[in-house]
């Protein structure tokens, strides 16, 4: 298969433009050897017209390409292209004139090929001018475009297309069409012509250039006028080029565009630098409502805020001046002014009353830049700024000018805005770092809760002749309830159920020292009122002093079917006993873990050893069941779990745990959170150890 | 909720306490004993009548001054806990180690 080169419309646009214009310089000689000879060329003059048409057509083709290509959006650019196209084409034609008058009376000037080819050439030329300069004017035109102008300039390329085929339809100059076409067309570029919204945006600098472009490029369409339609005007060729209506109504376009732009931008001069101020702080506005970036400084926005704020107010000198409160340095900044004036003024300004009003306003959101005058050698009046974030007045901005009442009102109202976008920018700088950090707390929260849950037992031991199940809830993120398991051997098991004083993070740190003395102390194989005296003195050294621990710890031996339990301070555990058909609170004194902490409290714990039955079961939970309260201050409270026992003693100890759980939330009620940490831990003995 | 007031009684400190006494509020009670202690009373009286709940916490505020009153000789009775509030502290073992009494009479008396 062969493969198609990439067609490339600017080239191959300009070589059909070449050739059709060596195309019609060939007809055109031909025909004028037949005139010459007075013979028919056997050309007819259509098919001139028709060649002349396809010129302007490829020439559009390969400007509107080529300025479509290399179209940035620089005005200078744009209109010094169509000036130097002037320019050359403008040269070209004086060189012509030139080697034409040079031959002097030669019979080689007055031949008429030599002038018809120069006639051709002036005729290519004049058409790449016009067309190019108008397609400038289209990109000009077409800046901040509406649907409007868009509208209007298809219409005026469309009927400078059926222009170009006027002359088949008996287009001769004094015709009525002719007129009517000229005269549609020329509205309608004088309508086009108004649309001029680029040259506002041209600095002062840029539109002086501009001028010097804009005044080449009117004096060379004069030029080509004047050439075209006086000098001309008596030198006969074998067929008239250039008065047609399309080249005269670009002539009209072009000429008709450059003078009001160049008009519009003379008059635009004076006010440019009130345009390009505008521009300034609108640019500066953006900076400021631009959000800082966490790792940047409130400084930064400050200092944008000082620029922007003496450019709008065209300030002589400036200061910032932070509150103590928030810039324990005093932040200061100066700005052409050195410490000293700085301070002289200071207290020029702070003996006004109306400045002693205005600083003690009580509702700093009210507060609004006021202006002074000030009897000082240098200057004459200053202006104040406050900066209020969160209705916190943090500092406030001096501008002093030389000259008395400098400040306007448009300059007020454009400080405030300022001020008003820093101080918000300051604030959300400032929230998004909060945020930051306590994401970070969050984190660090999680990573604590994650920690914590790794410390209660997934596991729980015991063996064929009980069964077991546990629950804990943190109301914060961590908690110090605690629970735990031993296996001392294959009978013998110990259960530990603990409750630290308060809750959250600190109650945490306290769980796990829990966690570790229960782990230690367990392993001598002590009894529960041993391990209570030796975890009191464990806890008494490891504990602040109002804090303290509550426990319960209960050794099960599954060969002699005894518990042997004791407590210290910690709610009583619920027991249910099958063969007497209800359930009690195991009574036994005990004071609570790291309250008595010297040797005292041994006479505080006692120890009790009571025996079990298969289907007896045991619950052991925490205060936060007990204490969790509904919407009326009732506690749960020690009766309903007994009741509950009494009622589901017969399931399994996950049935009679989610029993309880389930009790315990429709008590409290769907929406109320419990605010304590709770937990709780079921034992169910089996009926099948009888069988062993 | 807490608000404590401080009554002088014949030579005895009297707090009332109304309210719950919880984590968030127990520097409170705290306080209004260290300030009592400083004003140089020996004999503390705390009415709780007014006690609607006490949490660990509260408790913890007791117990850190158990000790040192022993030592310097203070006293501290509580007096007028309601059943609820009292079965906290009995629980806890509190009652073993501090002075409570079912009402003021009995807690001056005594």
């Amino acid at each position: 298969m062969i493969k198609l080169p990439p067609i490339h419309i600017g080239k191959l646009s300009l070589l059909l433009a070449i050739l059709v214009w060596l195309a019609m310089l060939f007809v055109n000689l031909v025909r004028l050897v037949g005139i010459l000879n007075q013979i028919d060329s056997g050309f007819a003059i259509e098919f001139s017209w028709v060649l002349q048409i396809l010129f302007f057509l490829t020439v559009y083709g390969f400007y509107n390409y080529s300025i479509t290509k290399n179209s940035q959006s620089d005005f200078l650019n744009l209109i010094w292209r169509g000036a130097s196209t002037g320019l050359f084409a403008v040269a070209v034609y004086v060189i012509m004139d030139l080697f034409i008058s040079s031959l002097g009376d030669s019979k080689l000037s007055r031949d008429p090929f030599l002038a018809t080819f120069f006639y051709h050439i002036r005729f290519g030329l004049l058409t790449i001018f016009l067309v190019s300069t108008s397609l400038l004017w289209q990109h000009l035109i077409l800046y901040q475009k509406t649907k409007q102008v868009v509208k209007q300039w298809q219409a005026f390329e469309i009927a400078m297309l059926v222009g170009m085929f006027l002359v088949f339809f008996g287009g001769k100059d004094t015709e009525y069409p002719f007129f009517f076409g000229m005269a549609l067309l020329g509205i309608l570029a004088v309508i086009l012509s108004t649309n001029l919204k680029w040259i506002p945006y041209l600095t002062f600098k840029e539109k002086w250039k501009s001028l010097l472009f804009l005044a080449i490029i009117i004096s060379t369409v004069c030029f080509f006028l004047w050439y075209t339609f006086s000098v001309e005007k008596d030198r006969i060729y074998p067929v008239n080029l250039t008065w047609n209506l399309f080249l005269i109504s670009l002539f009209w376009f072009v000429l008709v565009y450059a003078v009001l732009s160049f008009l519009v931008t003379l008059f635009n001069l004076p006010t440019s630098s009130v345009f390009e101020q505008k521009l300034t702080e609108a640019i500066n506005f953006q900076r400021l409502s631009q959000s800082i970036q966490p790792e940047e400084n409130e400084e930064q926005v400050l200092d944008i805020l000082m620029d922007s704020c003496m450019s709008a107010a065209y300030a002589d000198a400036a200061w910032l001046e932070m509150n103590s409160e928030d810039f324990p340095e005093g932040l200061t900044q100066e700005r052409f002014i050195d410490g000293d004036m700085r301070e002289e003024i200071s207290d020029l300004i702070n003996d006004q009353k109306s400045v002693q009003a205005w600083a003690s306003e009580k509702r700093p959101e009210n507060i609004s830049p006021i202006t002074l005058r000030l009897h000082h050698p240098k200057f004459e009046s200053v202006l104040l700024v406050p900066l209020v974030i969160n209705k916190i007045v943090i500092g406030k901005i001096v501008l002093c000018k030389e000259v008395r009442d400098g400040f306007n009102k448009e300059m007020l109202n454009i400080i405030s805005t300022f001020a008003r976008q820093a101080c918000i920018a300051v604030e959300n700088h400032r929230l998004l770092n909060q945020a930051i950090l306590h994401e970070r707390y969050q984190e660090e929260l999680k990573i604590a809760q994650r920690v914590q849950k790794s410390l209660l037992p997934t596991k729980l031991d015991h063996n064929q002749s009980f069964d077991i199940c546990a629950y804990s809830n943190a109301a914060d993120e961590v908690g110090g309830d605690y629970y735990d398991t031993y296996m001392l051997d294959e009978d013998r098991y110990v259960l530990i159920i603990g409750d630290v004083s308060g809750k959250g993070t600190s109650a945490a740190f306290h769980m796990s020292q829990m966690k570790g003395i229960f782990q230690s102390l367990i392993q001598l194989n002590i009894s529960p009122s041993d391990f209570m005296i030796k975890a009191n003195a464990a806890v008494s050294k490891c504990l602040e002093r109002n804090h303290f621990i509550t426990a319960s710890i209960f050794i099960i031996n599954t060969a002699q079917q005894t518990i042997c339990h004791s407590r210290a301070g910690h709610v009583p555990t619920l027991f249910h006993q099958v063969n007497e058909h209800k359930s009690a609170y195991l009574e036994i004194d005990g004071l609570g873990l790291g309250i008595l902490r010297n040797m005292q409290y041994k006479n505080h714990v006692v120890e009790k050893t009571f025996t079990y039955k298969p289907g007896d079961v045991l619950v052991l939970f925490t205060d936060g069941i007990v204490e969790a309260k509904n919407d009326t201050s009732d506690q749960f409270g020690y009766d309903r779990i007994k009741t509950l026992l009494d009622l589901y003693h017969d399931l399994n100890p996950q049935e009679i745990q989610s029993k309880i759980i389930d009790s315990l939330h429709n008590f409290v009620g769907g929406e109320r959170l419990i605010d304590d940490d709770y937990s709780m831990m079921v034992v169910k003995f089996s009926q099948s150890t009888i069988q062993i | 909720m807490l608000t404590i007031t401080t009554q002088q009684e014949n030579g005895h400190d009297i707090l009332l306490l109304k309210g719950e006494v919880d984590a968030s509020n127990s520097v409170i009670l705290d306080e209004a004993i260290t300030k009592a202690v400083n004003d140089g009373s020996n004999s503390i009286l705390v009415d709780g009548a007014g006690l609607e709940y006490i949490s660990s916490a509260g408790l913890g505020v007791f117990m850190s001054y158990l000790e040192d009153f022993q030592e310097q000789e203070i006293n501290l009775k509580i007096y007028s806990l309601s059943d609820r509030v009292y079965e906290v502290f009995k629980i806890l073992g509190l009652d073993q180690l501090m002075k409570i009494y079912p009402d003021k009479i009995t807690a001056l008396n005594s």
